[in-house]
């Protein structure tokens, strides 16, 4: 299981994200892509922390890190709220109960990885770094233009 | 599927909600009909014998040119083919489809310039460009799929050119963004050829070699100085200047385009002006290069190709050629099929208007909502004696019909899709029909054949043999053939490995040579002035669909996009008093709608966008339409804006 990596130089803010995690998790969708004036737009949602708040916060264990994923399970959760208030990007909800983000275990790839239309997600860590490479060399090649 | 060719297993958000759609609780299930108010469910048996007396009716009191005939850009090819072979059989010469309404002056301009009227090169092939110009099209938001490509090119070093009155998401894509105003598509474009022409730029080798018409055209862009075009467009010459460069002096540029360049009185010509621009640079025929219109529906291309057109039969055989009529009498067995160019879509509600049309049968079409001033189609279609529609929701267009009947979704059907690209792909069944809901071929062929037309088709793949038969790009095109992927058109035989770039040998015109015609910047139809100062502007956003009518219905996509709203500058809304988030009212000479306003930067001072969703905001646009293609101006009408309080 790997990280889910964003380039918001590709995200074109369609939401197809959203509305597909919304549909594999029964209604209840983990991803908010948040869009700007100029259009700059990026899919916010769980970053699965290293030392993730949620998990220190969470009393009963229904957060937990399992490897590098930050793991719930819905059968311990209380529906206290703490999660939510610990996470310091806004990324864990409470709809009575907790829920966030789960890299859509136990699929090897995310389905929003697999749905999104411009490449900006990715689990792939080489995929991000040749890219943030090849941004930083033709931005010195034009001049500090992206 | 992540071996699919272009798309390689993504989706955009419309598609991801697309079983709320086919699941919905809206969907019709059962045949209906109408008295006064009140609809009644009927058995099919009886809506088939009211559907036959209905045009019968309209066919032996006034002729079966009052009778008018809409074919769906949703349908498979096969269901298309049948409707227009219903409508002519049944002796009308008006049969169409909404690609009226988006593409019309891409089949008549590119067809005119190249022979062919399609995508000239496939979406994947967008990788190896190295310049992409993007004119009047927001594809990150509607086309999403495209954007994967483009990002590819730029990977390897492509720029990217976007220019659109609007500030879109497709911007975003863009190293050069050019805002220019509604309508003034020419003006740039002509603009661009001026500099490229006293540059140098040109490819002399393929103008000389493949085209005809470049001294008429050097002359006609002659006074288009980047100076003057700047005045007229809005865009600063330099950025003009730049552009043209990076188009003309790239190995291999692309043109993607969409509505903003065909929703125009000036459609047409726009149209051909692209064209042209791709013709003197020799972006033709090759990787990475060509001529992309980009398509609305998922059959747009097969609807057009099946012949569901005013002026053409099928293979885009000239419906005002005898020899047409003849050849398609002689394959149909049936003595006199009627010649000559019917009503277009637009015209058609003009017709119904009129009393010159009687009785129509709409399937999958919702004109009530799509078409231009919406308030006077539906006072149009109220006016005729019988309309039934076909549909799979109670759409604005059915509650006007006497007969409404269930068709079945695309999950709950089989048969080929021609997409944007000339890609023909089978769809598989993968559900039964809903309720009593059955296919608009297995309809269109009971229909037929309670009209007394001896039409005998199981299943779709009887259709696609007489499809091969009959369309010569079509005819290596069988379902055995057609795995992931499908096979691109033109396929002339069962072992032609079908043709992804168009135009690399030549061109399907006189002398195997492109016509470059030259055309002059016209202003659109509508002018603003004291009483309607801004100039209203339409188009999409990423998770609605067309009218609306299926997406509407998605609670995914509505909870993302619930409302009508009305983006403005705010320089003119701070006059008006109005804020982010008001409710406001916007009006034309055509009507009014209440919409949000979205005050912010991404359109210019005097212009103001509305998405085209939700039934509002055809109330206001204008049914002005291009002389030749018939297309309605939806790009550019005059309006006003004031607060509701």
């Amino acid at each position: 299981m790997m990280r889910v990596y964003v380039d918001i130089n590709r995200c074109i803010g369609c939401r197809s994200c959203e509305v597909a995690c919304k549909r594999v998790h029964g209604g209840k969708g983990h991803v908010n892509v948040h869009i700007t004036e100029d259009r700059a737009s990026v899919p916010l949602f769980c970053h699965h922390c290293e030392e993730a708040a949620c998990t220190m916060a969470c009393y009963s264990g229904a957060l937990a890190k399992d490897g590098e994923r930050t793991s719930f399970s819905l059968d311990k959760c209380t529906g206290c709220g703490l999660c939510r208030l610990a996470c310091p990007f806004g990324v864990v909800w409470t709809d009575k109960l907790a829920h966030k983000c789960d890299l859509c275990a136990p699929n090897e790839t995310p389905t929003c990885v697999l749905t999104c239309p411009a490449e900006a997600l990715s689990n792939d860590y080489e995929v991000a770094l040749k890219r943030a490479r090849a941004r930083a060399g033709r931005a010195t090649i034009l001049g500090g233009k992206r | 599927m992540p071996e699919h060719p272009a798309n390689e297993g993504s989706l955009c958000p419309k598609g991801n909600a697309a079983l709320e759609i086919v699941y919905n609780e809206d969907r019709l299930l059962y045949p209906m009909k109408r008295s006064g108010n009140e609809w009644t469910s009927i058995s099919w048996d009886e809506a088939l014998k009211l559907v036959s007396k209905g045009l019968g009716r309209a066919i032996k009191n006034s002729g079966p040119d009052f009778v008018g005939f809409l074919s769906s850009s949703k349908c498979t090819n096969e269901e298309n083919y049948l409707i227009q072979k219903l409508a002519r059989s049944l002796g009308s010469r008006n049969v169409d489809n909404c690609a009226r309404l988006c593409h019309a002056p891409s089949v008549v301009g590119l067809n005119r310039t190249l022979g062919a009227a399609g995508m000239t090169n496939p979406i994947p092939d967008l990788a190896n460009s190295k310049c992409v110009f993007i004119i009047g099209s927001n594809l990150a938001e509607n086309h999403a799929i495209l954007s994967r490509w483009i990002h590819r090119a730029k990977d390897s070093g492509a720029q990217v050119i976007v220019a659109d009155p609007r500030l879109t998401h497709t911007a975003w894509l863009a190293d050069l963004f050019l805002q220019l105003k509604p309508g003034t598509d020419v003006a740039l474009l002509n603009a661009m050829m001026k500099v490229i022409i006293d540059e140098d730029l040109i490819d002399k080798a393929f103008i000389s070699k493949s085209t005809k018409g470049f001294e008429d055209l050097v002359k006609a862009v002659n006074d288009y100085t980047p100076e003057k075009a700047a005045e007229i467009t809005g865009v600063p010459a330099v950025d003009i200047i730049r552009a043209a460069r990076m188009y003309a002096k790239s190995p291999a540029s692309a043109i993607l385009y969409s509505m903003g360049i065909t929703q125009h009185t000036s459609g047409t010509d726009n149209v051909q002006s692209v064209a042209n621009l791709a013709l003197i640079c020799g972006q033709m025929g090759k990787e990475g290069a060509g001529v992309l219109p980009l398509r609305g529906h998922n059959n747009v291309q097969g609807a057009c190709d099946m012949g569901a057109l005013a002026e053409f039969y099928p293979g885009y055989r000239k419906s005002d050629d005898p020899e047409t009529a003849k050849f398609f009498g002689q394959a149909w067995g049936i003595a006199s099929l009627p010649a000559g160019r019917g009503l277009t879509a637009t015209e058609m509600i003009d017709a119904a208007c009129e009393g010159r049309l009687k009785a129509m049968y709409i399937v999958g079409e919702d004109p009530a909502n799509s078409d231009p001033w919406s308030s006077h189609v539906k006072d149009c279609l109220e006016n005729l004696d019988f309309l039934v529609v076909q549909d799979i929701f109670m759409t604005a267009t059915a509650q006007l019909a006497d007969v409404v009947l269930p068709a079945a979704s695309w999950a709950e059907k089989e048969g080929t899709y021609t997409s944007t690209e000339r890609r023909v792909q089978w769809s598989n069944r993968a559900i039964e029909p809903l309720g009593e809901a059955k296919s608009d071929l297995e309809i269109v062929n009971k229909v037929a054949n309670s009209m007394g037309l001896k039409f005998d088709y199981p299943d779709a793949t009887s259709v696609l043999a007489e499809i091969n038969s009959l369309v010569p790009t079509y005819k290596g095109i069988t379902l055995e053939r057609l795995g992931i992927g499908g096979l691109i058109w033109p396929c002339p035989s069962t072992d032609h490995p079908g043709t992804p770039i168009l135009h690399s040998a030549g061109f399907k015109l006189q002398d195997g040579r492109a016509l470059i015609a030259p055309v002059q910047y016209k202003p659109a139809a509508e002018n603003t002035w004291t009483e309607y100062p801004l100039i209203l502007t339409t188009g999409r956003i990423s998770v609605h669909f067309n009218a609306g009518s299926m997406t509407r219905r998605s609670p995914s996509l509505m909870e993302r996009a619930p409302n009508l709203f009305v983006e403005i500058n705010p320089g003119d809304a701070a006059p008006m008093k109005i804020e982010d988030g008001d409710s406001v009212e916007v009006s034309t000479e055509r009507g009014t709608t209440v919409a949000l306003a979205r005050v912010t930067d991404s359109v210019k001072p005097g212009v103001v966008f509305m998405p085209f969703h939700y039934p509002g905001t055809n109330f206001l646009t204008t049914d002005a339409r291009d002389a030749e293609a018939k297309i309605p101006e939806f790009k550019v009408a005059a309006c006003k804006i004031s607060r509701r309080d």
